[in-house]
């Protein structure tokens, strides 16, 4: 046969450049235990259950997000709203749910208000062909703009507990309790996983950042790909806004303020290439998982928590850094 | 053609920042028709194709296919339109058989198209069949198209365009990237999709390939659509002419005469002014000398092109008159000269029975007569090569096969002759010019080759193109050969066949084969024939 044997040996990882990426998760994996050993040995509270399921539930918004943004950023383009976007989608549900509405209607009002930003630039980006810096730049500020209008600048709080449940419960499997938040990302990310590597769609994501002409001329309707990967990134940090609200129980209007750049450093460390075409779900997890671990080691190190911003930049750049290093190498 | 249009453009034009690439352009292409379009490089070819094929969208204008506005580009695809371009626009990250596919995949659908998940194994198995097809191997086809070579890679291109049925294909001159097997391979495949009813819009630098297989053929020249010539009825001349908009003979015989040389000369002309406007672009200063120095090269160019031209033209008129004189002197011999003779004879006849002849006397009249039955023949025989008398009436074929059978009765050398069986009548100076080439390269064997047997062969190389070979296993060509220097010796045979050659606008080559005789191989390209009834 024409597909020789040396060809399914890699089958799960197809070619070189899926290769990289895998050798990227390696990396990043490596990282993980590693910082994971050194703060077990230096503090006494690194590892304990409780701290372990805090850094787990505080990343995991944050992740389901980053999943969203490394689309868009592997389609060559950037989502700066999504802070934003995780905020407005909590407070639309939290203001729906003082209007008396019932949970689960109040969750998908949010989620279309996430999906509908990301629609709205979607449609800017891929069918008026437009920057995605300055679109995502605007409805960031937009959408932040309306979340104080929404709440007078007023935080919305008495959420019913049926919502907060999703955010605080814990979901016991034998011996060790998960909590919810880390069930919904793991589910996503499987979920994310599949439609990136095995579907038609996934193959046009992956290149459409270095092969828009091949699409056209193959009759892929481009537009329509961007509009659909910026709605799923909306969705999706929709999704994580909800559980972060769900979690704090309060929809406040300053919540999420700067997470669009955590959730590209997720992106960016996890192996999401700047440039598109590259980028992993489970890297993306990865990402976020050492992030978060790094800010929880250094506030359990007594690190002046002044610094911990810069410590979270100086390692973003050491990526960046790899990510342009390994593209030379090549 | 009462049919409607499958594609009509109506004044498209399209302008790239102030540079305009196509302006008011309109054309209409019926189903199952493959329509030419010819130009420069520079004069909106490729642009055009990119509004056809809904790449681009045009500043003017309108495009409709099969009666519907063609409004969304993206969909050009799902109507139908496929498009090959000069450089293949591929994914290079996807392997071969998920470029042949890409945007058309096999799989299992997941509610959406979106979502469907792609049949590899299927993908791979139908890819190798359209390769096959095409005539293309690779050892995996789960190798990256961004390791390939640009012919593969182009291939692949064509390949992608065959997943399913098309109505209409956009070719937009893709030879530059093949070898000569491909681009007869690509020919061929334009002459498929016509007889499955597909319409063709074939744009080429190469009149060659355009006349082999067009319909039609539109000339753009500076993004205007300047003039629109029916295949059948036009020639290179015309085309040419269009092309450079000039239909001064003085510059036109070369090109006709020798296409070759014309597309190098066009080459380094292009060169020449691609050089200068990019130093008037430098250059804002006017540098003076420069500007002498460039002008001062073209006219030498043209006092070399000028010079030439005359040459060729006088070499043309020579071969034209000789052979008009030579019909000329056959006319003669046979209908005067013959004629009298065989009235002398008649004469002699009456003379020979009238009873007051002496039988001695009547002995010396029977040989007078034999020798004048004699010259006759004679006489008829220098006609034949003079004229072959039935080259006009049976055609080229007949007039081969008599001169041949003749030839080898009065050489002793065996002749077989091997001619194609769709070969229809072609004009007459190709034919009589076909004629004189093989009278020519057989008497050259005689001459010279010392051989016990020669093969001479007609064969279609293309729709438009006829390869006259001449085989023969006698002692070749010698190592020193030079098809110059034969003039000087007073050698006129081959060098009479690279001449007319020349004139046709074909092509010659001269070789030594394995077993050491000369193999003279004669291409000679001509306008469409119909087909033959039958037979010679």
């Amino acid at each position: 046969m024409l597909t020789g044997d040396k060809s399914d040996l890699f089958k799960p990882v197809r070619g070189l450049w899926r290769m990289l990426v895998s050798r990227h998760e390696l990396f990043v994996f490596v990282l993980l235990l590693a910082v994971g050993t050194a703060l077990s040995l230096g503090t006494d509270t690194f590892l304990t259950v409780n701290n372990l399921s805090n850094i787990s539930r505080a990343f995991s918004w944050i992740a389901i997000a980053a999943f969203g943004e490394s689309m868009v950023m592997i389609i060559g383009g950037v989502e700066l709203s999504v802070g934003a976007v995780m905020a407005l989608a909590g407070l639309v549900s939290a203001l729906c749910m003082q209007a008396e509405l019932p949970v689960l209607p109040a969750i998908l009002a949010g989620l279309m208000t996430g999906g509908l930003v990301g629609w709205i630039n979607g449609t800017l980006v891929g069918h008026v062909k437009l920057p995605p810096f300055i679109i995502t730049l605007a409805t960031m500020s937009i959408t932040r703009g309306a979340i104080f209008g929404l709440t007078g600048g007023w935080p919305v709080r008495n959420l019913p507990q049926g919502f907060r449940a999703l955010g605080q419960h814990d979901l016991t499997l034998g011996t060790v309790s998960v909590p919810q938040p880390v069930l919904f990302m793991l589910g996503l990310a499987v979920l994310a996983s599949l439609l990136l590597e095995k579907t038609v769609l996934g193959n046009y994501i992956y290149t459409l950042a270095s092969s828009e002409r091949a699409q056209l001329v193959s009759g892929v309707n481009v537009a329509q790909i961007k509009v659909l990967v910026y709605t799923l990134c909306g969705l999706l940090t929709a999704t994580g806004g909800l559980l972060m609200t769900a979690r704090l129980g309060v929809a406040a209007p300053t919540a999420a303020v700067g997470y669009e750049l955590d959730i590209i450093a997720a992106a960016v460390v996890g192996g999401t290439s700047l440039f598109g075409g590259e980028g992993s779900i489970l890297g993306v997890l990865l990402g976020a998982a050492i992030m978060q671990m790094l800010r929880n080691g250094l506030v359990l190190l007594g690190f002046p928590a002044y610094w911990q911003t810069a410590a979270i930049g100086t390692m973003i750049l050491a990526f960046i850094l790899l990510d342009h290093w390994r593209r030379q190498s090549r | 053609m009462d049919m409607e249009p499958l594609l009509r453009a109506i004044n498209l034009s399209k302008s790239f920042g102030t540079l305009t690439a196509i302006q008011g352009v309109s054309l209409e292409v019926y189903p199952a028709e493959v329509v030419g379009i010819a130009g420069q490089s520079g004069s909106g070819k490729s642009a055009l194709c990119m509004l056809l094929a809904g790449l681009d969208a045009p500043n003017e204008g309108d495009i409709y296919f099969d009666g519907q506005r063609l409004q969304y580009p993206f969909r050009a695809r799902t109507l139908g339109i496929e498009v090959i371009h000069q450089e293949p626009d591929l994914a290079e990250r996807l392997d071969i058989s998920s470029n042949i596919f890409l945007g058309s995949e096999i799989g299992w659908s997941l509610v959406v198209k979106w979502l469907k998940v792609p049949n590899r194994r299927r993908m791979d198995k139908e890819a190798a069949g359209i390769l096959e097809q095409l005539n293309v191997h690779f050892s995996s086809l789960r190798e990256k198209v961004g390791n390939l070579s640009s012919e593969q890679r182009q291939m692949i291109a064509i390949a992608r365009t065959m997943t399913h049925p098309s109505r209409l294909v956009i070719v937009d001159d893709p030879t530059l990237l093949l070898s000569y097997r491909y681009q007869q391979k690509l020919l061929s495949l334009i002459q498929t999709w016509q007889q499955e009813g597909t319409a063709v819009i074939f744009s080429s630098n190469n009149l060659d390939h355009l006349l082999a297989v067009t319909d039609r053929i539109i000339v753009l020249r500076q993004g205007r659509r300047v003039a629109e010539y029916r295949t059948d009825e036009t020639g290179r001349e015309e085309i040419v002419a269009a092309l450079v908009g000039t239909t001064d003979r003085q510059q036109l015989t070369p090109i006709i005469w020798a296409l070759d040389s014309y597309y190098r000369a066009r080459k380094q002309a292009e060169e020449l002014r691609h050089q200068r406007t990019l130093l008037e672009r430098d250059l804002a200063a006017q540098d003076t000398l420069n500007q002498q120095l460039i002008d001062q090269l073209g006219k030498q160019v043209n006092a070399l092109d000028s010079a030439n031209v005359a040459l060729q033209d006088a070499q043309r008129r020579l071969l034209t008159e000789r052979e008009q004189e030579r019909k000329h002197l056959a006319r003669e011999i046979h209908d005067q000269v013959i004629q009298d003779l065989l009235s002398i004879n008649y004469q002699l006849e009456e003379i020979e029975v009238d009873e007051h002849v002496t039988s001695a006397l009547k002995g010396k009249l029977t040989d007078i007569r034999e020798s004048i039955r004699g010259l006759i023949d004679d006489l008829r025989h220098i006609c034949g090569n003079l004229r072959p008398p039935t080259i006009d009436s049976l055609g080229l074929g007949a007039a081969l096969q008599s001169y041949t059978h003749e030839w080898s009765k009065r050489t002793g050398i065996g002749v077989t002759l091997d001619l194609d069986a769709n070969r229809g009548r072609l004009p007459e100076t190709i034919e009589l010019s076909i004629f004189r080439i093989v009278q020519e390269g057989l008497s050259n064997v005689r001459k010279h080759a010392r051989a016990s047997a020669v093969q001479v062969c007609l064969q279609h190389t293309s729709p438009r193109a006829l390869m006259i070979s001449i085989a023969d296993d006698g002692r070749g060509l010698p190592d020193d050969f030079d098809l110059s220097a034969l003039s000087a010796e007073g050698h006129y045979g081959l060098l009479g066949i690279s001449e007319r050659v020349a004139l046709l606008g074909g092509r010659l080559k001269l070789q030594n084969q394995a077993n050491g005789g000369l193999l003279i191989q004669a291409e000679i390209p001509h306008p469409r024939v119909a087909q033959p009834a039958g037979g010679l």
